[in-house]
């Protein structure tokens, strides 16, 4: 154990059930620092990091936080030990105060009262030692992503944390606000903070690192210094291949309109997320790429879009004919498929088989059906057929869905909804949270519907999946459409300011 | 002024809150679990249990005082059971909860015989009753003298006891974590709060609350113990927690509402109304205040989603 360490973990490893999580894992952590972790999804660097907050025991290793050895470890003894983390998922109550989720768990007092007036005293000192504006009046429901990430990094400051993690924190957030994030990282290094920066984003982790460790399939790969390495090494070592992402591929010329909306209203809970007069076109044989900052209106659009979310004014037209507020079954009837957005609410259900599962939309339908009689056989023969085309493992119909990874659950929804040759596909968040080899396989799958001609409407946060697959891409923040443009046009720069709602904020984000 | 005057007149503002305080019990027992999101169906039957220990404890110790805190007790045990079932063991909360108003029926009539050897109800002479408060300068103020004075003691509790929830709720620490625990537990548990404990500790005051409304009921309101005394004003006071948003305040404008469809209706009867329909009042009022709060629920959700109207007010502000 050298002195220098703020934080040491020695070859923790870590299993769930019989999935190996992290194995022989080190990391380590100097005052002072920005330590990134990075590794592709499902690489082990949360579950490291998890490890190190105490969210669960670690199977075999050590930890030493401050040159201590911890024998014992929950979120509760990393805390006092000033270890914070800032979740993936915000840990905050939508329908409390941003004071009142700061000062949660530790409230100061006055006599019965809490003390409201000493604790928003308390934390303006933060907010302006760091540069961390808020509203702390108003409910977190009601405030954006950004403003609720720099709410979490307030509650570990408040609780005295000198080591933060932060988990993937810029996966939600424009390319502006995350030079504002790393605008406050850097002010918190300033005062003597130690970083945990967990990315799969080289060109975030080359900007903000002192140091960069990486993972790959819960095995540490080593750890170096930003000055020694370059984002071609750092790729070798996350992958362990060079990768091809398709995009390039050829591209037809769009044909007929095939689905167009006409000035559309759409009511939501939050404010950002209100559809307010939206108007575009899809043709046939076109992937249009939907992109924007999560949570201004890409869920409530496709909701519309699918029937499954009331339209308060305006048209919606599928081949002609107004599907506005008409129900998902007809809608689909009428020639639309659609990847939903998260597959384990929407997309799939757990708790049937995989068979079941990818006849789901179909099977009041001949072959597979006459009355009330389902044809085994038929569904049998048309699932295997699907499993094989999309090289869904295991192979086997009668599995359950639930044992399915990510990768593969996410391609049998896939190899569902193409398989019904619609003639418009809403395929949203596509590939979240799924390995490098199904992101291939999906991506190519997308690609062989726009040939055969399917029009595609496209919605993803990743930016470059955006860039790659689209013919033309629609930029919507706040629920208008900020800009259109052919993919030839398009770059992380101009689309990153059009999701920020235009041109209105020339920011010093250039060196991107 | 004809009936309607005597029907309406100040004695029914008296008559509304006599019978609105056991309904508002009631609502505050289910509006503490409900703001850890445990809907307390169990309210009814801790009640009735309450009230049947109140008056069993007073008649044998003769002191009301004794009676109260044993009702008090004895909903406490309840409630805990009820938590440790569906805390500790998760089951479904709704379950325990009408399985404890099944009980309590069962039970209160079979200690009824087993005690008192009677059936159907119990009152004795000697039984000592919660006290009325008598306040000699209220004698001669004219309208407060008639509406204030002579309150059962457990009258004027509740009423310190809505105010004190409210304070509990909304400026206190623990109230915080409270509503904290029941809107997003995973937050609170992340934030260092025992979340199992802060719902333990609902419980148990849920328990206490649903007590006292009985040991009122059977001691304060009237002075005797009736099978299934409670009458269902135990889902009232649920009702009434839903109408109110489990707001202590709220909920209690709700309760206002039943106990004064119950007094109207008693006085209606008086002129004629056939019985069943007097009966039947406070439930008709019960769903309708349930479907009218729904209604203006749902409008509200509606205008704060909709995407239309606040573009509309900025073109009107435009123009």
């Amino acid at each position: 154990m050298k002195e220098e360490y703020v934080v040491e973990m020695l070859s923790v490893s870590k299993s769930f059930a019989e999935v190996c999580a992290v194995k022989d894992g080190s990391f380590n952590l100097k005052k002072g620092e920005i330590h990134s972790l990075i590794g592709e999804n499902g690489a082990g660097k949360s579950t490291m990091m998890k490890l190190l907050y105490g969210m669960y025991p670690i199977d075999k290793g050590e930890i030493f936080i401050k040159g201590e050895r911890m024998l014992r470890l929950n979120p509760g003894i990393a805390i006092e030990h000033g270890i914070g983390m800032v979740h993936q998922e915000f840990m905050l109550v939508n329908e409390l105060s941003v004071l009142e989720n700061i000062i949660l768990g530790f409230e100061p007092k006055k006599g019965l009262k809490i003390d409201f007036a000493k604790a928003e005293k308390e934390i303006r000192k933060y907010i302006e030692l760091y540069h961390l504006e808020l509203p702390l009046d108003k409910k977190v429901g009601q405030i954006s992503v950004g403003e609720a990430q720099r709410v979490e990094i307030i509650k570990t400051l408040m609780r005295g944390a000198e080591i933060i993690i932060l988990d993937e924190p810029t996966a939600v957030l424009t390319p502006q606000e995350t030079q504002k994030l790393f605008e406050i990282m850097r002010n918190l290094k300033k005062e003597g903070k130690s970083l945990v920066f967990i990315s799969h984003k080289l060109n975030e982790v080359m900007d903000i690192s002192d140091r960069i460790s990486v993972m790959r399939q819960g095995v540490f790969r080593g750890s170096m210094n930003k000055e020694e390495t370059s984002p071609l090494e750092l790729t070798k070592h996350m992958i362990g291949r060079e990768v091809f992402l398709s995009g390039g591929g050829k591209r037809g010329v769009p044909g007929e309109v095939v689905l167009e909306l006409c000035d559309v209203w759409v009511p939501s809970a939050k404010e950002s997320s209100k559809i307010r007069g939206m108007s575009f076109s899809l043709r046939e044989g076109e992937i249009l790429g939907l992109a924007g900052i999560d949570g201004n209106g890409q869920s409530e659009l496709i909701e519309a879009i699918t029937g499954l979310r009331r339209v308060e004014r305006g048209r919606i037209l599928l081949d002609g004919i107004d599907i506005a507020n008409q129900t998902p079954k007809r809608i689909r009837k009428l020639g639309l498929s659609h990847i939903p957005e998260d597959r384990n609410v929407r997309g799939l259900n757990r708790s049937m088989n995989v068979l079941e599962n990818l006849l789901s939309v179909e099977i009041d339908q001949a072959p597979y059906s006459k009355g009330p009689y389902l044809n085994q056989r038929a569904m049998e023969r048309h699932g295997e057929e699907l499993i094989r085309s999309f090289d869904i493992r295991p192979n086997n119909c009668k599995g359950p869905s639930a044992a399915l990874s990510g990768g593969n659950a996410q391609k049998l929804v896939v190899a569902r909804e193409l398989s019904l040759k619609k003639k418009v596909l809403i395929a949203a968040q596509p590939t979240r949270g799924v390995d490098i080899g199904a992101i291939e396989s999906i991506r190519a799958a997308l690609e062989k519907a726009r040939r055969e001609g399917s029009g595609i409407l496209l919605v993803s946060a990743e930016l470059e999946e955006i860039l790659s697959l689209s013919d033309r891409i629609i930029v919507i923040h706040e629920g208008r459409i900020t800009g259109e443009m052919p993919v030839s046009d398009a770059n992380e720069n101009n689309l990153g300011l059009l999701m920020m709602g235009g041109g209105k904020e020339e920011r010093k984000y250039e060196r991107i | 002024m004809g009936n309607s005057g005597k029907i309406f007149n100040l004695s029914l503002i008296y008559a509304t809150f006599r019978a609105s305080a056991p309904i508002i019990y009631a609502a505050l027992c289910a509006a503490i679990t409900q703001q850890a999101n445990i809907l307390n169906i169990g309210t009814e039957g801790i009640m009735l249990v309450g009230a049947f220990t109140a008056v069993t404890v007073s008649f044998f110790t003769g002191t009301w005082i004794l009676g109260v805190f044993a009702a008090m007790l004895s909903g406490a045990l309840i409630s805990l059971i009820m938590a440790v079932g569906h805390i500790k063991y998760h089951s479904e909360i709704c379950a325990i909860g009408m399985g404890v108003n099944l009980f309590a029926i069962a039970i209160s009539k079979f200690l009824l015989q087993a005690i008192f050897k009677t059936s159907g109800s119990f009152s004795d002479p000697g039984l000592s009753v919660i006290p009325r408060l008598h306040f000699a300068f209220l004698e001669h103020v004219p309208i407060l003298g008639d509406l204030w004075n002579d309150c059962c003691l457990t009258e004027w509790l509740v009423l310190f006891l809505v105010l004190f929830l409210e304070f509990l709720f909304y400026k206190t620490v623990w109230g915080l974590r409270l509503r904290a625990v029941g809107k997003f537990p995973d937050a609170a548990r992340t934030a260092g709060i025992p979340v199992d404990t802060v719902r333990y500790q609902a419980m148990l005051i849920s328990g206490l609350i649903g007590g006292l409304a009985g040991a009122h009921l059977s001691l304060g309101y009237s002075s005797q113990f009736v099978e299934n005394m409670t009458n269902n004003r135990g889902f009232m006071g649920v009702a009434a927690m839903y109408f109110g948003g489990a707001n202590p305040i709220l909920t209690s404008v709700g309760c206002l509402l039943f106990g004064f469809s119950d007094s109207v209706g008693a006085r209606l009867q008086a002129y004629g109304f056939p019985a069943q329909f007097v009966l039947m009042m406070p439930y008709l009022v019960t769903i309708l205040i349930l479907s009218l709060s729904l209604i203006v629920k749902r409008k509200t959700i509606r205008r704060r989603e909709s995407a239309l109207l606040p573009a509309m007010r900025t073109d009107a502000g435009k123009a």
